[in-house]
């Protein structure tokens, strides 16, 4: 299991916003550092620290967060407008939300930036899979369009009514597995907010017998 | 983070291997047991005076390694999640059974059953032998249940250092008894 984490020095890169409130952050990834795609590590900036999980695979010369940034956030609004170059710390790797295939389907179902550890694992390989994710906006569906394109059934699923449309499914992801995920066994990978982790394993537990779960809960 | 998730309130929980399965299942009940002697130990640690680094050095590795087997036990044998476990290595039998002889030899001769008790610090540690034996009794029930014949090394290995554990805090009672002057109560037939 974990034991006491490595601190690295890093550097902030670059930073690209994806919506109104979500961003990416690059990273200079240390040359000792090494990670396993779907987990993550702890931000420390000057007293404050956070989680978040590679949005990069190991192979990639940069590490990748893909954050929101939340009013009175611990940390999240200062990385919103930090300078390039600003140095923090981190620690890591942590975690062991990683995809351990097996004969049963796998359903990746995330919510907001709780998609950061399936990027990671798409891009590092694993595409039989259904992934849904779950936001109020269309606009915070980032990385639809490369994983429309990547995995075997993108689900985007919008929880304002006011945004229904054709292109995506109107309702939380739970609906979507509840309405139309066939019945079976699973193998259900759940990361994002702890109420979705909590709908989805009852309705799971209920719905699809003789399936597995790994969370990764964010908040 | 919120530290309660409600996945748990209909009875079952997860494993480390990902499958859900039932709070009454003897797999659960046992890292229960270890989580209870886990606590006990910590309750051990929190009563002993200060001045006592070496010992209590000792009992917080033996809290990191109850946490080791409990990792272990939220793991299904087949399960590729085992890979991502600390080996369970055999030197911690060696480690335990070093520290048993060492404590041991400060201690006046045993002559008889001695009454589980006296100091506070020796009557926690009674009590975590106690739970111990508990813990390695569903552990047995546990792999006899899982395993038709061999059992893996892993398991087996987490057997014995329970069954080392036991004596050793047995022999950690007493010396607690015998390091406040507490006299041990021998059992009057």
């Amino acid at each position: 299991m974990e034991t006491d984490p490595n601190i690295y020095s890093t550097k902030l890169l670059k930073r690209r916003w994806l919506s109104k409130k979500s961003f990416e952050i690059g990273l200079e990834k240390p040359s000792l550092f090494s990670f396993k795609p779907g987990q993550r590590i702890c931000l420390i900036y000057n007293t404050a620290a956070r989680d978040y999980s590679m949005v990069s695979t190991p192979a990639d010369n940069d590490l990748i967060l893909c954050i929101r940034s939340v009013k009175d956030g611990m940390l999240s609004p200062q990385l919103s407008t930090l300078t390039m170059g600003t140095r923090l710390n981190f620690t890591g790797p942590h975690g062991y939300f990683t995809f351990q295939p097996s004969a049963r389907p796998a359903v990746f179902v995330a919510t907001c930036t709780g998609l950061a550890p399936f990027c990671s694992i798409v891009s590092s390989g694993a595409a039989d899979i259904t992934l849904c994710h779950g936001v109020t906006l269309a606009e915070d569906l980032y990385y639809a369009d490369y994983l429309r394109s990547n995995v075997k059934r993108y689900v985007p699923c919008l929880s304002n009514p006011d945004e229904s449309s054709a292109d995506y499914f109107s309702g939380r992801v739970t609906d979507y597995l509840q309405k139309h995920l066939a019945p079976g066994a699973y193998d259900f990978y759940l990361c994002g907010r702890s109420e979705m982790i909590r709908d989805a394993t009852l309705l799971i537990d209920e719905r699809f017998p003789g399936s597995f779960i790994y969370a990764e809960q964010y908040f | 983070m919120k530290i309660y998730t409600g996945t748990g309130d209909r009875g079952k929980t997860s494993l480390f291997s990902g499958e859900r399965v039932s709070k009454a299942s003897a797999r659960i009940e046992t890292y229960g047991d270890l989580d209870e002697l886990n606590s006990i130990i910590g309750a051990l640690v929190a009563t002993l005076a200060p001045g006592h680094a070496g010992l209590v050095n000792e009992l917080e590795h033996i809290q990191s390694i109850l946490f080791d087997i409990s990792a272990l036990l939220a793991t299904t044998p087949d399960s590729p999640a085992i890979d991502q476990l600390k080996s369970f290595s055999l030197e911690q039998f060696d480690v335990l059974e070093k520290a048993i002889d060492a404590w041991q030899k400060e201690l006046p001769e045993l002559k008889g059953f001695i009454l589980p008790g006296g100091h506070l610090t020796a009557a926690w540690s009674h009590l975590a032998r106690t739970v111990c034996r508990r813990a390695e009794r569903h552990l047995v029930s546990l792999l006899e249940k899982s395993f038709q014949s061999d059992i893996p090394d892993q398991y087996r290995n987490a057997q014995i250092y329970l069954n080392r554990l036991s004596d050793y805090l047995f022999v950690i009672a007493r010396y607690c008894n015998h390091l406040s002057g507490t006299p041990e109560k021998l059992w009057k037939k």
